[in-house]
């Protein structure tokens, strides 16, 4: 139903965003995976008409909205990466601001407020001011905000970013609920590897603009499949045996973690011999070796010879 | 519309720092200068009553002759040497002076005795007088240079007041100051004048003072006239503070949150410009509501009185409704949070001057009343003042066109320029 073919941004001649063309069918959850300063949140403003595109298209149901940007906007809802609320007023206030330039009022309007309260959790806390929340109660009132009119899509660009982790399954659980049960359309923008393969259907990872890879999760793992991901636990860091580890020829990628390094190797290859020696060459001593399938954090480290996050 | 006026609402009321600013500060600037200038308005004089000491330590004639001659002397067109002269006859400085010192309402209030340099000591010493104002030696000669050809060093007017805690002494001291600075904003006029032959007659001297606030009817107390003048400056306050909010707007993205929902942009504007009218009326009034009630700076029972002041009022907060939507649209134009920091940080300063906020503008240059005039802040200043002293719808009509004219104007420019089409 929404698609955009070769977005570009730029700004001041850089280019932010470079020929993205994605596309979300009917109640899909699909996921746009990137790290900072990948074009995400250009991307997602340019898919809700609030940026122009310096060249290509965005279509629902196949027709153009950079032009006329109405019929989109109706459908859709859209969560905002900062927290888009006025924060001298409560979270009834806000909701009732936001309905009411989306045309609501009266009994309708006061149903809506408290659906879309019921539905982030915070009825009880509802008429006190923003500025009092947690970060993860702002969070969620930046979702409910945009859920006051009822969209078929719903945008969300890193919905969870520095919040408590029980906020963040709270918020995970409700936007898994409203695309399953609810049949919304959802577009989940995050760095969070978790998050997406937990809510999402189908997977965009965007690097430096530009969409690197794309499809089911188990298609983009399979781009992994002859590939398994080793993690050397470290007492501490080892910068040589690393230097050296990024250096031999068999190993694909190699990184560093907070506490040793991993590796990915082709699968059948015995590799791991050769690492234990080296590591017994640095004097390194290994607390842990852990053999795992990938994860799409690894596809990205794959793609990328990155970690999602540093 | 009403969504968005209520929110721009409820977004000031819950900022207490904003409303001690808007509502606190006057009040206490209110306060503060109507005490401290009590004695500068023609409406209180008899609480003063002053004696002052002249030392006159310069010949006046001589200085007049020894200028004319010294014209001859000087390359310049027989017409402006006699144009000069007679400048030099008429307005000569201690002339101006002293017709200043003689006009009604400095007469009643001030009385100047001439005398010798160590009698006018004895004389402060006892109390007799509160200050002695010193003519230095070739002050004519000094002053005329300045004034007519621009000349020379210039000259000082020299005042001893003994007791500086003295109101009457800061009344005077003010009033001197403020003859000196007007001789020296005379200069220019002064000089362009002669040159073209013109009998200076009449021109200036009159003007000087700085108190006769306005023409006829009764007088302005300094309470009333501070109550007025700060109100209208901080009626910009509101409009720089209500299009302050969409720089908030803007930086927490709720701006972006406004445009999804496909109202007409109009609608966020009008809102602006409401809420600004509504929030500025409501100041005015618990501003003029406190001070009667606290400094009795307007009486109560006249209902005719307060509806032409509801009628100012009104006027003046749809000017600040304009005020304010167009901030708003400079904002949203030019994409800069600077636009509503340097309104109120410089152009309300420039405005309250011109106005007449501070210093009534009587005494200063006629192209400065004239700017002032132009103002919404000293236009309505202007029409309360007149209302206050008159009584007369036909008196405020004149401003009251005029700031209408300036908010029409303000909501056209705002209608025309606001982004409409919000993507970039
Ligand atoms: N208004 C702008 N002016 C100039 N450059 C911009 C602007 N907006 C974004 N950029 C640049 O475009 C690039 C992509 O930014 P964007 O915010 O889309 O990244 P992101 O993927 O959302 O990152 P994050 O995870 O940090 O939110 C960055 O290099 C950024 O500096
Ligand atoms: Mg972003």
């Amino acid at each position: 139903m929404l698609e955009t073919e070769g977005l570009t941004k730029s700004f001041k001649g850089k280019k932010a965003v470079e020929g993205v063309s994605l596309y979300l069918d009917k109640g899909e959850s699909v996921g746009l995976l990137g790290p900072n300063g990948a074009g995400k949140s250009t991307t997602i403003s340019m898919i809700s008409t609030l940026a122009r595109p310096t060249s290509g298209d965005v279509r629902l149901n196949g027709k153009s909205v950079v032009k006329d940007p109405s019929a989109m906007r109706s459908v859709l809802g859209v969560v905002p990466q900062e927290i888009a609320l006025y924060e001298e007023l409560t979270a009834h206030e806000n909701l009732q601001f936001f309905g009411q330039i989306y045309g609501l009022s009266g009994k309708p309007l006061e149903t809506a407020i408290q659906h879309v309260l019921k539905l982030v959790g915070l009825e009880d806390r509802q008429k006190e001011t923003v500025k009092t929340y947690s970060g993860g109660m702002k969070r969620r009132v930046n979702i409910a905000a945009a859920m006051m009119h009822k969209p078929d899509v719903i945008i969300m660009d890193e919905p969870t970013v520095g919040i408590d982790p029980q906020s963040r399954s709270y918020i995970l659980e409700m936007v898994r609920r409203l695309n399953k049960e609810e049949g919304l359309t959802v577009l989940y923008t995050s760095h969070y590897m978790e998050e997406v393969e937990r809510l999402c259907d189908r997977v965009y990872i965007m690097d430096h603009g530009s969409i690197i890879a794309s499809g089911t999760k188990d298609e983009l793992k399979r781009i992994l499949s002859g590939e398994e991901t080793v993690w050397i636990e470290l007492d501490r860091a080892y910068p040589e045996l690393f230097a050296e580890l990024k250096m031999n020829e068999h190993i694909i990628q190699a990184a560093e973690t907070e506490k040793g390094i991993k590796l990915i190797i082709p699968k059948g290859k015995r590799m791991l011999a050769e690492i234990f020696q080296l590591a017994e060459r640095h004097q390194a001593q290994i607390l842990n070796v852990n053999v795992q399938t990938p994860s799409l954090e690894d596809v990205f480290l794959h793609l990328t010879g990155r970690k999602l996050r540093d | 519309m009403w969504a968005f006026l209520k929110k721009d609402i409820l977004v000031l009321l819950r900022d207490r720092t904003e409303l001690a600013v808007l509502l606190l500060m006057p009040f206490i600037l209110i306060v503060i200068l109507g005490f401290s200038l009590r004695g500068l308005m023609a409406g209180n004089t008899e609480a003063l009553n002053m004696q002052v000491a002249l030392v006159q330590n310069d010949d006046e004639q001589a200085g007049i002759t020894e200028f004319t001659e010294q014209l001859e002397t000087l390359e310049l067109q027989e017409q402006t040497v006699a144009g000069m002269a007679a400048a030099a006859e008429q307005a000569s400085p201690f002339r101006t002076l002293q017709m200043m010192l003689a006009s009604p309402e400095l007469a009643e209030m001030i009385s100047v005795e001439e005398m010798g340099a160590a009698a006018a000591r004895d004389a402060l010493e006892e109390e007799e007088v509160v200050a002695i104002l010193t003519i230095p030696e070739n002050f004519t000669r000094l002053a005329l240079d300045k004034m007519l050809l621009g000349t020379g060093p210039g000259t000082e007017l020299a005042l001893t007041i003994e007791d500086t805690t003295s109101t009457r002494a800061d009344v005077f001291e003010t009033l001197i100051s403020d003859f000196a600075r007007a001789l020296n904003f005379e200069t220019a006029a002064s000089r362009v004048a002669a040159e073209e032959g013109i009998s200076l007659e009449g021109q200036g001297a009159m003007e000087l003072g700085g108190l006769e606030t306005t023409s006829s009817g009764e007088p302005v107390d300094s309470f009333q006239y501070y109550t007025l003048g700060i109100a209208v400056m901080f009626v910009l306050f509101v409009s720089a503070n209500v299009a302050g909010n969409t720089n908030v707007e803007r930086n927490r993205h709720v701006f972006d949150r406004i445009m999804l929902s496909n109202r007409h942009p109009f609608m966020y504007l009008g809102g602006k410009a409401i809420s600004a009218a509504m929030i500025a009326f409501t100041q005015l009034f618990i501003l003029f509501f406190l001070s009667t009630l606290v400094l009795q700076a307007f009486e109560w029972d006249s209902l005719n009185f307060w509806l032409g002041m509801a009628l100012v009022s009104a006027m003046l907060s749809l000017c600040a409704g304009a005020l304010a939507a167009f901030l708003t649209t400079l904002t949203v134009r030019l994409n800069s949070d600077a636009i509503t920091t340097v309104f109120s940080g410089g152009i309300v300063t420039i405005f309250a001057f011109l106005g007449g906020s501070f210093i009534p503008l009587t005494g200063m240059p006629d192209i400065i009343q004239e700017l002032g005039n132009w103002t919404p802040n000293g236009a309505s200043l202007t029409a309360f003042l007149q209302w206050v002293q008159q009584r007369d719808l036909a008196a405020v009509t004149d401003p009251l066109v005029r700031i209408g004219g300036t908010a029409a104007v303000l909501f056209a420019l705002s209608l025309a320029l606001f982004p409409v089409k919000g993507a970039n």
